[in-house]
This record gives C-alpha cells, structure tokens and sequence, in this order.
C-alpha cells in the first residue's frame, strides 16, 4: 500500500467556528494511515470578500499560501470549500494572465507554484485513496442513514477552476458515502447557493435560500445534510433554529461534515469528532439508526 | 412618475469603460447577446434592481453609473452559476467583481453600506492578524453597522459548543503579510497594477 501523504491546508474557519470539521478531518486521516502536515504559518486566503473587491489581493493571499505550503511534502487537502475554490482560481487565472502573474510575484516576491496539486478532501478519500480501500475500512456501516449531499457553489462551479467532479450533476459525495454504507437522497437542491457570506451583512437573505435548501432535503425524505463548507455548514446548521422560526417549519435535521460521517463509520469514537459542537443534534437520529 | 426617455446613441456609448472591464475581469463584455440564462439561475436576482443580464447590458450600453449607484453587484453571492451557464462563455462572475471594485475604489456611491462593511473588516482582520478572526469580525460589524443587537441570541450557544474563539493569536509571519498589502498599494501608486 503506497502511502499518502498530504500538506493540510484547514483554512480559517476551522480553527474556530468549524473546529469540530477540523478535528473529525485529523481523525478520519489518521483512521486511514494517510498523513497530514499541516503548512506551516498558512494565512486567511481572502475568501470572498478579497476577490469581490480586489483581485490582485486575492491573487496575491492564495499564492502565498501555495508558496508557503512548498515547506511542506505532498499535493495539498483543503477542507473549506471556499479556500480551495480561491487556490485553484488564483492558479488558474496565474497560468493565463502573465501580466497578473507578474503583478502578483512582485507582491508576494517570490515564484508562485503554479503546478502544485490542490485537492478538496473529497478528492483524497474518493480517488485517490479510492472508494473501495474506504469501503474495506469501514467498521460501522453507516446503514438506513439517509443523507442529502449538499455541494454548495464552489466545488464543481466554475467547470473549468475546480475540475472536481460534473458541474451541474456532481456524484463524488454520493460515491463517499456509498462506500461507508450510507443511502443518499436524489434531491432539487444539492447546487444551490445558501447565502454564503451574506450571513454577517445580510442574513435575511441566508434565511431565504438555506430555507429551500432544507425545504427540499426534507421532503426527499433526507434524514440529514452532508457538507464540505464550514460557510454552507455555519448557515444550514448554526441559523437553522431562527429559520424555522421566520418560516414557521420544523426541520430538526443535522448537519454533519463528510468527515464527521466518514469517521462514524471508521469507528472513531463519536467524542473525537465533535458531534457536540454541532447546534442541531444528531444524538436523537444517530441512536434511532444504532450508529451512537 | 413620468419615465425618462433613454437616449441612446454613439454618444453615450462609453467603450473605454467596457474594454476596462473586459481587462480586469478578463472576460467579454460584448459577446453577450442577452439571453439570460445567467438572471435565470441567479439565486440572488430577488434581491437585485438589475438582474445579471441586465447589468451587462447596461454596461454594454454606457449607463455604468447606474450600475455602480446601485446595489445589484453586492447582492451578487459570487455562486458561479451564471459563469458555468452562459452559452458565450462570458465570465459573468468575474465581471461583478471587477464592478465591484471600480466602485470601491472610487468610494462608490453605492446604496448597499452593509456588504461593503463587512469586506472592508474582513479584510482589514487579514491585515492585523493574518487570519480571520471571526468573533471580532462580527463584533465590530455590530457596532459600525449599529446592530448592537444583531445575533445576540446566536453568542451564548456558540460560545458553549466552541464555536467562537474569544483570543485570536496573531500569525508568526506577519511582517510578510503587512509586506504584500503595501507592496500592492505601492504597485497601485506607480501606476503599475490595476
């Protein structure tokens, strides 16, 4: 078995509000053998906020950190879905504009690695660990667990960026999740946006979209959400309650990480992969499937 | 209300300003031919006075000013769809931040104060801490916006499950990242970046 070793990229959120995708991450990797080397002194990306109103920054934050992460072996694992949309945008407009290019090894005054392999975690266990090596590791399948597998905007969009999977009918989630034994819902939702960063500027508008989000997983007949966006998880799981409220709805659905479920079936115990950090809880579905 | 008669001539063309957009976004403002598909998946066109479609048209046609007056290109959620979608491959989504940043650096009229807050915070957190420090982030939105009471009900619960991290540790490589900003503003200042 050859082994994987990656430079971990986690991203701002999960050292704090998404600690708990953080923790369950380090767990299932290390559950699996593959190796995780964190880059050392990684900085804030500049997320959206950084490329709404100043390219050149953005450009500049994401290569510092693909510079940064050059002390560091391995392709790299992000987790955030919004950090690695950011990295691979920057390489990807930085290998077609050589006046941007220019711009920005002046800023950041160094090379930019522009052939560094950036990889979403889903990546990782789905393809290049492979979903049958996941699957022979499973200790718990996840059984009768019904999950809606929510990507977001940046995963798959645009086409050309993130090369993750098909832009308008990705499966990588599914895939993961049949091979830890779980069924997945088909749904109308799994593309659509949550509001995203609105949530701290305007988040009547969060409201409004992460309601059909969970409108529609439910009446799929999901038992849960699945997600790999600390952003997309912050508006599902942490606004869910006042969502309910303003729409008069009762969802009471769990928000899990891909990793948090992954881990379930590895066998990680359930403490060492945050399940108390999450605002809705699982504990009630989780023991009605026997999986706690 | 009577209508305003709009006039539209060479004369209130303004392709300076379009091939400007066209370079910072590096996308084509002109191929589009107005199908929109782009308003059409636009999960935030509820929330815009110009749908996508009609923002590149006024583009197209000189009447910028609008555009940026306006609050459409920060009630974009940068969700890409529009992008991924267009049958002429215009990069939509690049084209509202390119917007966008004409009009903040112009300090633009904008009617929308609350995005352009939160960016302006977002970024300065970059700049004194090198990450994002989320709780003082939120904190200091509250009060500039005047929202003393905005999400109040949210900090207990989150405080409790870990979610909010009360000290922030500043990054080790600091001096690096202050370079990079002054290094951009004083690209900016010779004239030798946009």
């Amino acid at each position: 078995m050859s082994e994987l070793r990656y430079a971990y990229y986690p991203g701002c959120s999960l050292h704090a509000s998404a600690s708990e995708y953080d923790l369950s991450t380090r767990e299932v990797f290390a559950a699996l053998s593959i190796g995780l080397d964190e880059v050392p002194d990684w900085i804030c990306c500049g997320a959206t906020p950084a490329h709404n109103v100043d390219e050149l920054l953005s450009l500049s934050l994401c290569a510092k950190n693909l510079e940064l992460a050059e002390q560091v072996s391995g392709d790299m694992a992000v987790a955030c879905a919004a950090c690695f949309s950011r990295l691979k945008f920057a390489q990807h407009v930085l290998k077609e504009d050589d006046r941007k290019l220019h711009q920005v090894e002046q800023a950041i005054d160094a090379k930019v690695p522009l052939e560094r392999n950036v990889k979403h975690l889903l990546e990782i266990l789905v393809r290049d660990l492979g979903a049958k090596r996941l699957g022979q590791a499973v200790k718990k399948p996840l059984s009768g667990l019904k999950v809606a597998c929510y990507y977001g905007c940046l995963l798959t969009r645009p086409p050309e960026v993130p090369q993750l999977d098909d832009c308008e009918a990705p499966t990588i989630m599914e895939q993961l999740l049949h091979a830890v034994g779980a069924e997945t819902v088909d749904w109308t939702h799994k593309m659509e946006c949550c509001g995203a960063n609105f949530t701290l500027s305007r988040p009547g508008v969060v409201l409004q979209l992460s309601n059909a989000i969970l409108d529609s997983a439910k009446a799929a007949g999901a038992d849960c959400i699945m997600v790999g966006c600390p952003l997309c998880h912050g508006n599902l799981d942490i606004r869910q309650k006042e969502i309910e409220g303003v729409y008069h709805r009762s969802y009471d659905m769990p928000i899990f990480y891909l990793t948090q479920l992954v881990g379930l079936a590895l066998g990680v115990p359930a403490d060492r992969l945050g399940l108390d950090a999450l605002i809705v809880s699982p504990q009630r579905l989780l023991r009605e499937r026997k999986l706690l | 209300m009577k209508k305003k008669k709009m006039l539209l001539s060479q004369e209130t063309m303004d392709i300076a300003m379009v091939r400007k957009v066209e370079s910072l976004s590096g996308t084509s403002v002109r191929r589009c031919f107005q199908c929109g598909k782009c308003s059409a998946g636009c999960p935030m066109a509820t929330f815009m006075e110009h749908p996508p479609n009609r923002v590149v048209r006024l583009l197209q046609l000189g009447q910028w000013q609008r555009i940026l007056a306006g609050r459409s290109i920060w009630y974009c959620a940068s969700c890409e769809t529009c992008s991924t979608r267009c049958p002429n491959k215009v990069h939509l989504a690049s084209i509202m931040d390119a917007l966008r940043k004409l009009s903040w650096d112009h300090d633009g009229p904008s009617k929308e104060s609350y995005v352009q807050l939160a960016n302006k915070l977002f970024l300065q957190n970059i700049r004194t801490y090198g990450r994002q420090y989320e709780m003082r982030l939120a904190a200091v939105f509250n009060v500039k916006s005047g929202q003393f009471l905005k999400d109040m009900m949210l900090g207990p619960k989150l405080l409790t499950k870990g979610k909010l991290k009360v000290f922030h540790q500043k990054n080790k490589n600091m001096a690096e990242i202050e370079k990079i900003f002054s290094r951009i503003e004083e690209m900016r200042r010779k004239g030798e970046a946009l």
